[in-house]
């Protein structure tokens, strides 16, 4: 089993890394920004799905990536690869920051969802308002091609990078997953109570699992600035992050390893493929898709990872 | 044609045929044919994709719907009228792409329209998706024409394939504010304290600023900046902080829905300023809001975009909005305009490739537009001619007060409603 999911992981990322060879810039353009979305999500997998820990502010991490990233750069004329290991480091500051101060104060479930969520909309609200962020106007990077700017002529190269660090977070998850460090974090998700009295320490494990997945977001941020160019507060620090990275992880397959890439790539075709639907009525598309997301979730609860572990059981024992 | 004739005399005049074998009957077919190619050829040239983007789901689906309707009207117009005649009369074929309200989705429907092999793009509506989609085509090297798009990093980025047709927020507060103190000492002054509302995205807040420095050197107070989210839900907060200050005039910057919601609790709760002076606001110069809301729109100013009545097609346009039961906004001749002006780069490009289509652009002249600018001349793609015009909600109509070389009314300030 474990040496099935290893393989399937490389099968995966194999076929990712075809995309681009065989691909037109439309396809590219698909997959790079439902990797960003699939990285965003593989970081709340790591403190959501494995830790338990359901946050609705994930938007926190993955704007302070970009907006460190970004200002670096603009105010500071930083490389931009400098800038974005700046900024995946401020950002798992920043998470270790937040959970030092919810997780001492014992807040967990809706409470932690909530302050989550409120982090994230001070910050936003913050970037909106401040000078030195851009204010609304938000920041532009000047588009300059070469690879010293981590901006590529090609798209193939971005999706190649993206790939390539949605595939380290695959490993890295996996190692998590099937580390000490994972089984203390899937301690603390099922009984904290219980976890405590076997001597683990809840809030280092907590802490830990949000640093890192402070810091994977993060990453998501910086590849969305470096791609797209532009950063206002709503892109930053919106809920649509927030929002894209749960549902990724949701329908993929919560707390497992390459849940959160699944769930991105097929929530992003499906919204890809209902556009075809659009016909003479404004906004069918989003009707279509919205209904096929009550559908899986009624339907494979499990989400689609879950779903496939099911069949696959189901039919051994048959 | 010759060969044809020729068969058709030597088979006419020889009664027995005896010389037309399969062979020459053969040769003669595949004669006629392509000789006839090129002229089917050149009645039916291909035709010329043009990329159409509009936000027509999402907070801003109003707008983007509105601005569809016009460039749609511009393209059935140019192709009654026998399509682009420097590509031998090929018709505009539009690829219409949904930004969805976000700049992720608009450079998605630019990398498809890109696939699709479009020759320009024309729309984006909201700064945000006028940045990102413009940025994404200027890698394909795709001329973009921005309609409304008014933040002014839009045209500063040095990229040479943007276009912008309207005004930006500079000019539009610098005519607005000219305009406002014109109105305010012709009335004698009656305004002397402000209340700022506006949306916290970048053309609010980049108004509001620009409102701050300025309007304190013109002599009026500034009471307070009262920003605010779109999309909001409620705004009774707003009008009774407005209430409390109870400001001489009140400007606001926002969109469609909040300023309505505005402007109705403001009604409900009798509060009334001397003025609303609104700069691009969203609903002061949208019929929607004067046909659903006449009482609350009553008297309402606004610095805006807006098509100039003496211009034909302008006429022309409305009715056919009318009858199309579009309300009647600057989406419509804005987009209207910047297709046809994209059309007129083509025809002078007399062809699709795109070096020569933004070369066409960039030495535009072009004046078959409705908008009160007068012939295109683009700067750093910035349209110099570009202006707003003042609006005022008079009985249940949207009258223009300024410039007074095509005002069709009088200002009414100050209004007692």
């Amino acid at each position: 089993m474990k040496r099935r999911e290893l393989l399937f992981i490389f099968a995966l990322l194999a076929a990712l890394v075809l995309v681009p060879l065989l691909a037109s810039n439309l396809l590219i353009n698909f997959l790079v920004t439902a990797l960003i979305v699939a990285l965003a999500a593989q970081g709340w997998n790591i403190l959501g799905g494995l830790g338990g820990q359901i946050s609705f502010g994930h938007a926190a991490f993955f704007g302070t990536g970009a907006y460190v990233t970004e200002l670096l750069q603009l105010r500071f004329g930083v490389n931009a690869w400098l800038a974005a290991l700046v900024g995946i480091g401020v950002a798992a500051a920043l998470g270790w920051t937040i959970g030092a101060a919810v997780f001492r104060a014992r807040l967990r479930g809706s409470y932690f969802a909530l302050v989550t969520l409120a982090f994230a909309e001070v910050l936003r609200i913050l970037a909106n308002a401040l000078e030195f962020t851009g204010g609304a106007t938000g920041l532009l990077l000047k588009l300059q091609p070469g690879a010293a700017q981590f901006q590529f002529e090609s798209r193939a190269v971005f999706a190649w990078i993206a790939i390539a660090v949605v595939g380290v977070v695959l490993l890295l998850t996996r190692h998590i997953a099937n580390s000490r460090f994972g089984a203390q974090l899937v301690a603390v998700r099922e009984n904290e109570d219980a976890a405590r009295a076997l001597g683990v320490d809840i809030i280092a494990t907590k802490l830990r699992a949000i640093t890192l997945s402070a810091a994977i977001t993060a990453s998501a941020g910086v590849l969305y600035v470096q791609y797209f160019l532009y950063l206002d507060a709503q892109i930053g620090y919106g809920t649509w992050i927030s929002i894209e990275a749960l549902l990724a992880a949701i329908i993929g397959g919560v707390g497992t390893v390459a849940g959160p890439v699944i769930g991105a790539l097929a929530l992003h075709a499906l919204g890809e493929l209902t556009k075809g639907f659009a016909g003479s009525i404004t906004g069918i598309d989003l009707v279509i898709f919205g209904l096929l997301l009550v559908a899986a979730v009624a339907f494979a609860p499990a989400g689609i990872v879950g779903a496939w572990k099911r069949y696959v059981g189901g039919r051994r024992n048959a | 044609m010759t060969i044809i004739n020729q068969e058709i005399i030597r088979m006419s005049t020889n009664i027995t045929l005896p010389a037309v074998s399969r062979r020459t009957l053969l040769g003669a077919t595949a004669a006629t044919a392509t000789l006839g190619m090129p002229a089917i050829l050149r009645a039916q040239p291909a035709p010329v994709k043009l990329g159409i983007l509009q936000p027509i789901t999402g907070a801003l689906a109003q707008d983007g719907d509105l601005g569809r309707f016009g460039a749609v009207t511009a393209i059935e117009e140019i192709n009654a009228a026998g399509g682009i005649k420097s590509l031998g009369g090929a018709k505009i074929e539009m690829v219409f792409g949904d930004a969805r309200s976000n700049p992720e989705a608009g450079t998605q429907e630019v990398e498809r329209m890109q696939a699709e092999g479009v020759c320009a793009i024309v729309g984006g509506f909201a700064s945000p998706i006028c940045l990102a989609a413009s940025q994404a085509a200027a890698r394909y090297n795709l001329a973009y024409v921005v309609d409304v798009g008014a933040a002014d990093a839009i045209v500063t980025r040095g990229l040479t394939n943007t276009f912008r047709f309207g005004p930006g927020i500079g000019i539009v507060t610098k005519t607005a504010l000219a305009n406002l103190v014109a109105l305010n000492d012709a009335a004698g002054k009656p305004a002397k304290t402000v209340v700022l509302v506006h949306e916290d995205g970048a053309f609010g807040s980049g108004l509001a600023k620009l409102m701050q420095t300025e309007l304190p050197k013109l002599g009026f107070e500034i009471l307070e900046t009262i920003p605010h989210p779109t999309p909001a839900r409620d705004m009774t907060n707003v009008a009774l902080r407005i209430r409390s200050l109870n400001p001489d005039l009140l400007i606001p910057s926002s969109y469609y829905g909040e300023f309505v919601l505005l402007a109705r609790t403001m009604q409900q709760q009798h509060i009334r300023p001397k003025g609303i002076y609104s700069v691009l606001n969203g609903a002061a110069s949208n019929f929607r809001f004067v046909k659903e809301f006449p009482e609350a729109a009553q008297g309402v100013m606004d610095c805006n975009h807006w098509a100039d009545p003496r211009k034909p097609n302008t006429a022309m346009l409305r009715k056919k909005a009318d009858e199309a039961g579009k309300a009647w906004a600057y989406n419509i001749p804005l987009n209207y305009s910047c297709v046809r002006l994209a059309a007129d780069a083509i025809e002078r490009a007399g062809s699709v490739d795109r070096e020569k289509i933004v070369a066409a652009l960039t030495a535009s002249n072009f004046a078959g537009h409705c908008m009160p600018y007068g012939a295109t001349k683009f700067e750093g793609g910035q349209n110099q001619g570009a202006q707003p015009v003042n609006l005022q909600v008079q009985g249940n109509d949207i009258k223009v007060i300024f410039p007074a070389a095509f005002a069709e009314a009088k200002a009414v300030f100050p209004f007692k409603g």
